[in-house]
């Protein structure tokens, strides 16, 4: 399969209707696609829905039919955070269709924060877990104390990590923090949230949207691996609580597909949920040997003119992370560097990119890897 | 609690009833002894924990299955959560979608009262012709959970449902639309009317001949906010007519009743309660998981109100202070939070 066309609209707290966000996304990547609507057989769209209530809708997909005046197959692949890359990898995986246009959109951000908070808790677990008040960042909090604990890993590591990634996105106008990048000792002395988490180490809820066109049609972007994998909604459950095995599986997946090894890949976008989440990350995709992800953001490699940048997006952390959109996201950077139109935030001459989305944390993902033809 | 296949040994947190690999029966495994291996201190307010700060931990038991709990006191690691047992303390218990597991835990933090071979009537909150969902009514799970356990102490025969209508509507009504009936007739116990009972007059009220007979009264209230859920259901051992009387002639009657109450039944009431959707003040449910278990009703229905961020206490509430009150089991502040808001 091919990508014929991305589309994304800025990253803000804008109170646009839900279906706007994904609309302008669709926009773009038709018109990038050099396609009108007519050409598209069936669409995948991702969404959770308005925190408050007011937008609710359940019935998205006829709603979309109304909007694009399309009869066409529209089905909705809800998986919260990892939404954007479930939806494209079911888009992959549906056969019988030419052009699949696949759009994640979100106007989550709606009202105030508890509200918000409240209703992106959903993705975890309410009953055994969240009334015990395992909230995302204490989640993950836990996990990277266990981590550090094994590894060694500090928190300035995590710091490293924020700091570039606000870095790029003070270079991409789609970003929420565009030209506003933040100083090393701001992102180390931002507040404590969940021990020992500040507030720097968390992404940033918000509202957009985000579109890919596949397509069996030959086109500059290939997609030459896919890889989805799960995993329990109780995170320490699991067996081993410092790294994520769905990102190992759907890692290995895709790169056997690809045919090509880690050290291959020249550009990433990576699920920054937390800075933690993206240095386990990095060994569970397989940039880094376990316990030695500290390593490769202590070593430059993956900043914006190391030899291969990771989130030059400024990743969720800093571009933003409007929930189901964030994964089409990525890949709408991952195009768009490999076709080197990035200009200020552009990584030299890559030619594989990789995108991995997660949903809650560690619960469902999708990796995903692009080659320029 | 955690539930585990004999054959292959997986276990889940979830009380499923077969294993999906082995379609074996599935068995509880109690978790006996709590490690802390990590604890994250929370400054951030959200709505199911509005007070900060406090701490997450991810705690360990003796079969290495781990999870999440909460703490209002910080704690170190390796430390051991353990939990004191007290005769009249009010025990809260999180019911994490296992009533019965919930009910035993509360009862046997107050030394569960239950002697063996007892006479024991039951008398659920039966109040309404309504679905289990209005949470009007005692739910019939959480009355199966409780015959259950009692069955395991005294036979059938010696166990009596009961329940009253102050109103126009039967209880045979309410007992059937909530499904309360059909979960006391797979026991084959067929709840009573107690209108149709003998009523002994004391001290000008008229209070049930069963219940002043009964070795141990089981008091189940369906818990409302801003409401003395626990206390109110007791009032269904008085006539109807001493209740009207006393309703419209006094202004206080709940105080004239709950005297009378401590008086006929002094130590023999103990009152297990159903928190986990929790009716509001507007009706609609919140989402508590809890169950409460005591021998003091209305110290039940303080901490209750208060674990509710309840602002309107009701008048028999405000003379008790919730210091004098023994917990035991999880703390008021790991389990509290602002029930004015629909979560």
């Amino acid at each position: 399969m091919y990508i014929k066309g991305v589309g994304m609209t800025k990253f803000d707290y804008s109170q646009r209707a839900w279906w706007d966000f994904a609309y302008e996304a669709a926009i773009e990547a038709l018109e990038d696609a050099k396609m009108n609507i007519s050409q598209i057989e069936a669409i995948v769209f991702t969404g959770m829905s308005s925190a408050a209530g007011g937008e609710h809708q359940t019935h998205k997909v006829s709603f979309l039919s109304d909007l694009f005046k399309t009869n066409v197959p529209i089905i909705e692949t809800p998986s919260v955070c990892g939404g954007g890359g479930v939806a494209f990898w079911t888009a992959l995986h549906l056969s019988g269709f030419k052009n699949i246009l696949v759009i994640g959109s979100e106007k989550l951000v709606d009202n105030q924060s508890d509200i918000v908070v409240d209703w992106i808790l959903s993705a975890a677990e309410r009953v055994i877990e969240q009334t015990e008040a395992m909230i995302f960042p204490a989640q993950n909090a836990l996990i990277w104390q266990k981590y550090a604990e094994k590894y060694g890993a500090t928190m300035d590591d995590l710091s490293l990590i924020a700091f570039k990634n606000h870095s790029n996105a003070a270079l991409n106008p789609k970003a929420y923090f565009y030209k506003r990048p933040l100083d090393l000792e701001k992102i180390k002395n931002s507040p404590v949230v969940a021990s020992p988490f500040r507030l720097m180490d968390c992404s940033l809820s918000i509202n957009g949207g985000a579109a890919v066109i596949v397509s069996t049609e030959e086109s500059d972007i290939k997609v030459v691996g896919s890889g989805f994998a799960t995993d329990y909604l109780l995170t320490f459950g699991r067996d081993d609580i410092t790294h994520f095995k769905a990102t190992k599986i759907a890692a290995k997946q895709a790169f056997e597909e690809a045919k090509i090894k880690p050290q291959n890949i020249n550009v990433a976008e990576i699920h920054d949920a937390f800075t933690s989440v993206e240095l386990i990350s990095y060994e569970d995709i397989g940039f880094a040997e376990e316990g030695k992800g500290n390593e490769l953001i202590r070593s430059g490699k993956i900043d914006l003119k190391g030899s291969m940048p990771i989130n030059p997006s400024g990743g969720l952390k800093a571009k933003g992370h409007p929930i189901s959109a964030t994964g089409l996201a990525q890949i709408y950077e991952i195009v768009n560097q490999l076709r080197g139109k990035c200009k200020e935030r552009q990584v030299t001459n890559p030619k594989y990119g990789l995108t991995q989305n997660i949903g809650g944390a560690g619960g469902s993902v999708t990796v995903h890897i692009f080659e320029k033809i | 609690m955690f539930y585990k296949c004999l054959k292959c040994n997986k276990t889940w947190p979830y009380n499923i009833k077969k294993c999906p690999f082995c379609f074996e029966e599935i068995i509880k495994v109690q978790s006996n002894e709590m490690k802390i291996l990590a604890c994250s201190k929370i400054n951030i307010p959200t709505l199911l924990h509005p007070k900060v700060p406090y701490f997450t931990l991810l705690v360990e038991d003796e079969n290495n299955n781990k999870y999440a709990y909460k703490s209002s006191t910080e704690k170190k690691i390796g430390e051991k959560i353990t939990y004191n047992k007290e005769d009249n303390a009010v025990a809260i218990w999180r019911k994490k979608y296992d009533s019965e597991e919930a009910i035993r835990k509360t009862l046997d933090l107050i030394n569960n009262p239950i002697q063996e071979n007892i006479k024991i009537l039951i008398l659920p909150t039966l109040i309404s012709p309504n679905h289990e969902y209005f949470r009007d009514n005692t739910s019939p799970n959480f009355i199966d959970s409780v015959l259950k356990i009692i069955l395991e102490k005294t036979p059938k025969e010696n166990i009596k449902i009961i329940g009253q209508s102050f109103n126009d509507v039967p209880i045979e009504a309410s007992a059937q639309k909530s499904g309360l009936l059909d979960a006391c007739l797979k026991y084959n116990i067929i709840p009573e009317d107690l209108s149709k009972d003998i009523f002994i007059k004391q001290n000008n009220l008229e209070i049930s001949e069963q219940a002043i007979n009964a070795d141990l009264i089981i008091n189940l209230p369906i818990m409302k906010i801003g409401k003395i859920s626990a206390t109110e259901n007791l009032f269904k051992l008085l006539s109807k007519n001493s209740y009207s009387a006393l309703k419209y002639l006094h202004s206080e009657p709940e105080e004239i009743i709950i005297k009378q109450i401590n008086e006929t039944f002094s130590n023999k009431v103990l009152t297990i309660a159903e928190a986990d959707n929790v009716q509001g003040i507007d009706k609609f449910n919140r989402y508590l998981g809890l169950v409460l278990a005591s021998k003091n009703y209305l110290e039940i229905d303080k901490v209750f109100d208060i674990l509710t961020m309840n602002k309107k206490s009701h008048r028999v509430l405000e003379n008790i202070n919730i210091n004098n009150i023994s917990i035991v089991g999880r703390d008021i502040e790991e389990v509290q939070h602002n029930t004015e808001n629909i979560c």
